[in-house]
């Protein structure tokens, strides 16, 4: 079973723990005492987080802390960052695109009533 | 378990023939997408183009994978010599006079799992803006 960071990330309650702890490390039992499901499955939803590196468990005296490592959360923003300016600028340049060949197409055409109707059909 | 695929949607102010014209003619695709040589809206066309930024460039190798006139257009999308694979789709909505384009990308994480050119990139966003707002919205994204 792959163990990155989307793994980590692709569970609700993975999500939780997660923001749960980025505020501060907490041992395990505050942890578990914030959810209704069982304790074995929040071990085992920590254990996937500490697999994928996103949490790292420190024993302090007899307990077990979670401190949050998220440094590699940045691998899925920038990512997903690349393909959202790549993407932006292309709609983009297509929505110029059409545009420009609205004019031109509509040019020649005098004295036909304008195509600029903004009154969209009622949605919903 | 699958990722939630990236989507975009934008409303042009044209008829859907004009979008969808626009996406799939290859002398139009020149003019604001990628220089394609050769591309035919059929399932299993494959295509090809070299994009990228000005640091890199990668060969994109695309294969169709559905076609439904003027209403979707899907295919893979990846990169020579890279593993993982990812799948675009463009559909088409008819909104009056206008058309609502929504793309979908999804597969992206496909490429981040094995590839070590992309591991050893630096990344240097804070966590603050990490955990609250790109996160947030990547995972409160409702593909629907």
């Amino acid at each position: 079973m792959r163990r990155d960071v989307f793994q980590a990330i692709a569970d609700p309650t993975r999500r939780e723990i997660i923001n749960l702890v980025s505020r501060e490390s907490l041992n395990l039992n505050t942890v578990t005492g914030n959810f209704k499901i069982s304790r074995p499955a929040i071990s085992k939803h920590i254990k996937i987080l500490t697999e994928c590196g996103l949490i790292i468990i420190k024993q302090k005296g007899r307990e077990r802390y979670c401190e949050a490592n998220l440094q590699s959360l940045g691998q899925v923003s920038q990512w997903i960052e690349q393909y959202r300016t790549l993407w932006t600028g292309k709609l983009n340049a297509l929505e110029n695109f059409l545009n420009k060949k609205e004019k031109s197409l509509t040019k020649p055409t005098s004295g036909k009533a304008g195509k600029k109707i903004n009154k969209k059909p009622n949605k919903k | 378990m699958k990722q939630e695929p990236f989507v975009i949607e934008r409303i042009y102010n044209a008829p859907i023939e004009k979008v969808w014209k626009a996406i799939t003619d290859k002398d139009q695709m020149k003019e604001w997408y990628f220089n394609i040589s050769a591309f035919k809206p059929e399932v299993g066309f494959e295509f090809q183009f070299e994009a990228g930024d000005k640091n890199k460039t990668y060969l994109h190798l695309c294969k169709i994978t559905d076609v439904i006139e003027e209403k979707k257009l899907r295919y893979s999308w990846r990169y020579d010599g890279v593993p993982g694979n990812s799948f675009v789709t463009f559909e088409l909505f008819s909104e009056g006079e206008s058309t609502r384009l929504k793309l979908t990308h999804e597969g992206l994480e496909t490429f981040i799992s094995d590839n070590p050119d992309f591991a050893k990139e630096s990344f240097s966003k804070g966590w603050n803006h990490i955990i609250g707002k790109s996160l947030k919205e990547f995972v409160e994204k409702d593909p629907g």
